[in-house]
């Protein structure tokens, strides 16, 4: 491989040997794919066209009258598929295109990489399989058929705790045994080198086009940038671009479950330790032994027990803060945004709602908030209703 | 190479026999059976043992490996437990060479060092890492070697001849060669018996080692085909597991198997033409 793919001392290469020469291959590709005219005028055209980029900046005017600060989201909820997943697996089908692949695989979680591969899969004429835990198809009925509908084949995964990291885990059995044909498509910037930066570098766009609009319309930049950290795709997608103004506080949100004081939980960040997991070291939930332990969140797709290793990095190096927001305040989040700007969101981005609310107590008014509202809360309907 | 490794493979050269290896996961399906089933290995004439950690998320393992690691995991079984268990199977025989298979993560939870230490203290000869590739084993090479522990590797079919080179000047035992893509399982559809063959070839050309294969062996016949096609050795795994979880005479059917497998061992030369 050219590099490893640290950040700090997370990140790297940790997979069975029978899948370096498929992390060799990506990682050769994306790296010609990236500086490409072609490939790259082609993404565009798809973000474009089919995606609906870019997506607006839109200034929460009653949210902002309530808590008194400037908020504004950034609308991946209007993307194409319904949430950020759509830029990844774009450009990732792409690639898979271009490495002559015929087949592609991914897990899912709440859903929406599924869809989004389904969509992908749909458009660019691969054959798409998604690895979902049969907790997580229960609690994302709607997306379940939507994914069947666009043409891909859904795997219950029955193994562990039957969500996202057991689906990782089955997605990556797949890989090892036909790599020939088949790209693994990982939908958030987790995994073993070259995923986290592979995964960036499609989610990019997200803050390029916040930090852009802001400016435009503010010659400023935000004073804060919120995202909700599962694995950590999002926020990272709209962190990159601010890493070099100093002056913009990045904040990502995790999971609280039902309180970091208890079992149930997936605050990975503060609560986890070092450790190694699906082919990358970064902060884990484990036990002594160094056995994973399930995560839990209301939101499907925060329910992950690592996290992506730059975001482990920013937070060894103090340039993002962590913190975390338990099931409550994310649902009632998830009603405030519904009932006062006539959005629904995802579950996954009602944390980072919910903690923007919180620290809008401390902020000076005029402070201006930037949230990125990464998905649409359709699919959290059901899930919603059974806990009211 | 560590001394048991040595000395064993050193013997089996010279009586002009392969080495037949016999997987098991610590602790399954509870201490006592899980040593009394060592036990049944040792006595049925294994070269060599490899034991297993149990690991919640075990991505180089199939459906049946998978399982036996989670039960035991649910039954309260710890790392801590697995060292004693194998202490306690070193005590059963001085001589027989014994390598673990562990993930990186229960690695690392003890501390790298403390890990070597304890393998070395409790009689364990090789350690297997599934998911630290050549490119970043360099993190616990040092210590290994400091322990006289060997780090072993795999090498797959899809191995390239770059990556090749690097596993042969850091290996130590043996190269544990897959004889096929995928995980650990009894399905042996995908064995591709010619290629493996140029595999093993510059294999040869590159190390000392001794070159025991697995992941689809299953029976006599499986093993006699690897054989023939120039391993040094066989390693079976999930079959075990599948015995133990079904048979109802565990003890008789594993004896019948592994003394198929000792005997195939024994009998089979590797037909010069395909090396």
């Amino acid at each position: 491989m050219k590099t490893l793919g640290y950040f700090g001392t997370y990140g790297g290469v940790y997979v069975p040997e029978t899948l370096m020469p498929a992390l060799e291959e990506l990682e050769a590709s994306f790296l010609v794919a990236k500086d490409d005219k072609g490939f790259m005028g082609e993404l565009g055209n798809l973000f474009r066209d089919y995606a609906g980029r870019p997506t607006p900046l839109y200034y929460a005017r009653n949210l902002s009258r309530l808590w008194g600060a400037e908020i504004f989201l950034k609308r991946e909820d209007l993307l194409h598929g319904g949430a950020h997943k759509t830029n990844n697996a774009l450009g990732q089908a792409l690639l898979a295109k271009s490495m002559g692949k015929k087949r592609i695989i991914a897990e899912t979680g709440a859903g929406q990489h599924g869809v989004a591969c389904a969509m992908a899969g749909a458009l660019l004429d691969l054959q798409t399989e998604i690895y979902m835990g049969e907790v997580d198809i229960v609690r994302q009925q709607p997306n379940v058929q939507r994914m069947k509908l666009m043409g891909a084949t859904v795997h219950p995964v029955t193994t562990g705790s039957k969500t996202l990291k057991d689906a990782i885990n089955e997605a990556l059995r797949d890989w090892i045994t036909n790599l020939g044909d088949t790209h693994y498509l990982l939908g958030t910037a987790a995994g073993p080198h070259p995923f986290p930066t592979l995964v960036k570098f499609f989610q990019s766009i997200i803050g390029r086009e916040a930090r852009q609009q802001f400016f435009d319309r503010y010659q400023e930049l935000p004073d804060y940038v919120i995202a909700c950290v599962g694995g950590g795709s999002n926020a990272i997608g709209m962190f990159s671009a601010f890493l070099d103004d100093e002056n913009v506080k990045l904040v990502g949100v995790e999971p609280a479950g039902h309180g970091v004081h208890t079992a149930k939980h997936g605050a990975v960040l503060s609560k986890g330790k070092p450790g190694c997991l699906h082919g990358m070291k970064s902060m884990v939930l484990q036990d002594d032994d160094g056995q994973i332990i399930e995560a839990h969140s209301v939101a499907a797709g925060l329910d992950y027990p690592s996290v992506g290793p730059e975001h482990a990095y920013l937070q060894d190096i103090k340039r993002a803060e962590y913190v975390s927001v338990d099931d409550k305040e994310a649902l009632a989040a998830f009603n405030e945004l519904s009932r006062r700007e006539g959005i629904i969101p995802a579950l996954e981005s009602s944390h980072a709602l919910a903690y923007a609310k919180k620290l809008c107590l401390d902020l000076k008014p005029g402070s201006r908030v930037l949230i990125n509202l990464s998905g649409r809360g359709d699919k959290d309907l059901a899930e919603v209703l059974r806990h009211e | 190479m560590s001394k048991r490794y040595q000395t064993r493979f050193d013997k089996l050269e010279k009586d002009n026999q392969k080495a037949f290896m016999p997987f098991t996961v610590l602790g399954w399906p509870n201490k006592e059976e899980s040593l009394s089933i060592i036990k049944t290995m040792i006595e049925s004439g294994a070269s060599a043992l490899e034991l297993g950690f149990p690991f919640s998320d075990p991505v180089a393992d199939g459906p049946v490996i998978a399982k036996a690691a989670f039960e035991t995991l649910e039954s309260g079984f710890k790392t801590a437990d697995a060292f004693k268990l194998i202490a306690d199977v070193r005590k059963l025989d001085a001589e027989i060479p014994i390598g673990i298979l562990v993930y990186y993560n229960n690695v690392l939870a003890v501390g790298v060092e403390s890990f070597f230490k304890q393998a070395k203290e409790v009689g364990i000869d090789g350690v297997l890492i599934a998911d630290l590739p050549v490119e970043t084993a360099e993190e616990v090479l040092p210590i290994a070697k400091a322990n006289d522990v060997d780090l072993i590797f795999i090498v797959s079919p899809v191995t390239t001849d770059e990556r090749l080179a690097k596993i042969a000047t850091i290996a130590g035992g043996f190269i544990y060669l897959v004889s096929r893509l995928g995980v650990t399982g009894t399905d042996k559809s995908a064995n591709n018996l010619s290629n493996l063959g140029g595999l093993i070839g510059k294999l040869k050309n590159q190390t000392p080692l001794p070159i025991c294969a697995g992941f689809g062996v299953s029976s006599k016949q499986t093993a006699t085909a690897l054989l023939e096609v120039g391993v040094d050795g066989v390693i079976v795994g999930s079959r075990v597991i599948e015995i133990v979880r079904n048979a109802k005479d565990v003890h008789g059917e594993l004896r019948q198997l592994f003394g198929e497998l000792e005997s195939s061992c024994r009998e089979t030369k590797a037909k010069a033409s395909t090396i």
